[in-house]
């Protein structure tokens, strides 16, 4: 499977840095699909839309594509159909949609179907919803024929990248070199690239992996930093309430009862901080669903709390225990 | 009710040995107002933490109805200081961060299991007899150092204890509201019954009251 192209659509800005600025079109299409070698081609159209049906909305992925994308992708109808050639060709208002953005326009995949869907001034017929895939580009897509984009979404008819199937393996470095020498006909070598999927794959999970263990590593740093912060106040309560420490154990207080009530205030801070932290998260996360669908899991909010409940105790323990050690006639003569 | 047998307290200051109270012996009686007198740095706070249950004896053995409190632990004897002892300091030692009807409540904070009382009741009560109830609202430091005092009385009284330990109860004091303070505590002793162990140095306060114990300056003994 060959990816060429990628030459983006500079107003919607993906790829930027990637490559140059060409943007193709259909002609490119046919020309990439002559191409000895080629199985399926699958013009790409992509933006980002704020699509919206009985009163619920949502920011999906538009992709305006024909009929192979689905064998490219591998994907199949879990209700409803796929649209067909025929419905390209026509110009069918017709739509398959992934199941995140089912749910949250309709509720449920079942019920999205034969319903309407309205974005940028179109109204489209959901006719199938593709199986939850796991991955959020998918799930959060809405898949309609290339040509359907004409007009309104993509009225210069350009497309940001053309998927390339090819029938064997073998024929893979041929299919790229005859496709390069077919598209530098019309375009400087510069303006374009061809990428094997499994590359342009393996780069952006290099990507994101070297992403995730920066954000970890920041993460962590930061929690051990705010932990230590948190023991340093603490000790500095437990310091300033020497006093009120000792007559509280004078007036009946055990051991325990000082260590659960400053375990219990240090674990209010820590709290505190990941409530802090998730407002935070949640009011990015409004921002960044202007332009990319985006959403915080409940899983993510549960782990907040698990971890920041855990700093909370872990580094709340040693300054409760300074206090519930202190001895109490050392306590009550402190000054 | 209180037994100390040749009980002593050594605090360790380096090199230093300093004897706070040397081979004490003592018995309290239940319903007793007995005064400990003596000077400053003679060791009465350090004899009296040790009476109170705060602090363990260097050497010497402690019985509390019955009980050898060294035998006893932390929790048992937290309880027994929650229940049976209600102390009074000579800064009222009043939490500042809570009004004056949640101080007096603290201690109920600390009983384990149900107490048989309406303890809001108990507390307003005793507010209202010392006259602060008006200023059960108010945080320690918006009232006069008396008003505290009583407070802290009251927080001692709270729990229905059977002996109050009062370390220069008015050592804060003017001596007009040091002996109105001092005349509370005699009241709680005559009408309660309640065991009173007034710690002072000053003799005024010693001679009303029925028993006296000296503490002797340097030797800490009595
Ligand atoms: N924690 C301590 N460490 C060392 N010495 C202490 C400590 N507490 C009290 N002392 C000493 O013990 C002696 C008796 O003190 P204290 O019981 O407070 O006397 P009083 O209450 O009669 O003034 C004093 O000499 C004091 O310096
Ligand atoms: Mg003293």
């Amino acid at each position: 499977m060959v990816m060429p192209g990628s030459g983006f659509n500079s107003s919607s800005g993906f790829g930027a840095g990637l490559v140059g600025g060409v943007e193709f079109d259909e002609k490119d299409a046919s020309s990439v699909s002559r191409v000895a070698g080629v199985e399926y081609t699958v013009p790409l159209y992509m933006s980002t839309v704020k699509a919206e049906a009985g009163g619920n909305e949502t920011t999906a992925y538009l992709f305006g594509v024909n009929e192979d994308y689905f064998n490219l992708m591998n994907e199949e109808a879990e209700f409803g159909e796929l649209f067909t050639k025929s419905d390209v060709s026509s110009k069918a208002k017709v739509a398959v949609i992934g199941s995140k953005v089912a749910e949250e326009l309709y509720g449920d995949d079942e019920n999205a179907i034969g319903k309407t869907v309205r974005f940028e001034g179109m109204r489209i017929k959901v006719i199938g919803v593709v199986a939850n895939t796991g991955d959020s580009q998918h799930d959060t897509s809405i898949v309609i024929p290339y040509k359907t984009t004409f007009g309104s979404v993509n009225p210069d008819k350009t497309f940001w990248a053309i998927y390339v199937g090819v029938s064997s393996k073998e024929d893979i470095e041929s299919v790229k070199e005859e496709i390069k020498s077919v598209l530098s006909k019309r375009y400087s070598e510069d303006d374009f690239s061809i990428t094997e999927q499994t590359e342009i794959l393996s780069m952006i999970n290099q990507i994101f992996d070297i992403l995730n263990i920066v954000l970890v590593a920041i993460g962590s740093i930061s929690l051990v930093v705010g932990g230590i912060g948190i023991m340093n106040i603490m000790y500095a309560t437990v310091t300033e309430r020497t006093k009120e420490i000792g007559v509280m154990r004078a007036i009946g207080a055990t051991e325990r009862d000082i260590l659960l009530q400053f375990l219990t205030e240090s674990l209010i801070l820590s709290v505190f901080g990941g409530l802090l932290g998730l407002i935070g998260a949640s009011l990015t996360v409004l921002v960044v669903r202007i332009f990319f669908p985006a959403s915080i899991s409940l899983f993510a909010v549960i782990i907040t709390f698990a971890i920041s409940s855990g700093i909370g105790i872990f580094f709340g323990v040693f300054p409760a225990r300074r206090a519930a050690r202190l001895s109490p006639i050392e306590a009550i003569r402190y000054e | 009710m209180i037994k100390l047998q040749n009980v002593s307290k050594i605090y360790q200051l380096g090199e230093d040995k300093v004897e706070a109270v040397n081979k004490v012996s003592l018995h309290i009686k239940a319903g007793e107002y007995c005064g400990i007198l003596g000077s400053s740095g003679s060791g009465k706070s350090t004899l009296m933490y040790l009476i109170g249950l705060l602090d363990r004896p260097s050497s010497g053995k402690i019985i509390i109805n019955g009980d050898d409190v060294s035998k006893l632990s932390d929790v048992e004897l937290s309880k027994v200081r929650n229940h049976k002892i209600g102390f009074v300091f000579q800064s009222f030692n009043l939490i500042s961060r809570f009004t004056v009807l949640e101080n007096v409540l603290m201690p109920t904070k600390y009983t384990k299991g149900k107490l048989d009382f309406d303890v809001h009741k108990k507390a307003e009560e005793l507010l209202k007899k010392f006259g602060i109830y008006e200023r059960r609202n108010f945080f320690p430091n918006k009232i006069s150092g008396g008003q505290q005092q009583r407070v802290a009385i009251a927080r001692a009284l709270i729990m229905n204890p059977s002996v109050i330990i009062a370390d220069e109860p008015t050592g804060n004091l003017d001596t007009k509201t040091g002996n109105e303070i001092i005349k509370l505590l005699e009241s709680l002793n005559k009408e309660l019954g309640v065991t009173v162990i007034i710690v002072t140095h000053e003799k005024d306060i010693a001679d009303r009251t029925n028993r006296r114990i000296y503490m002797k300056l340097y030797t800490g003994t009595v």
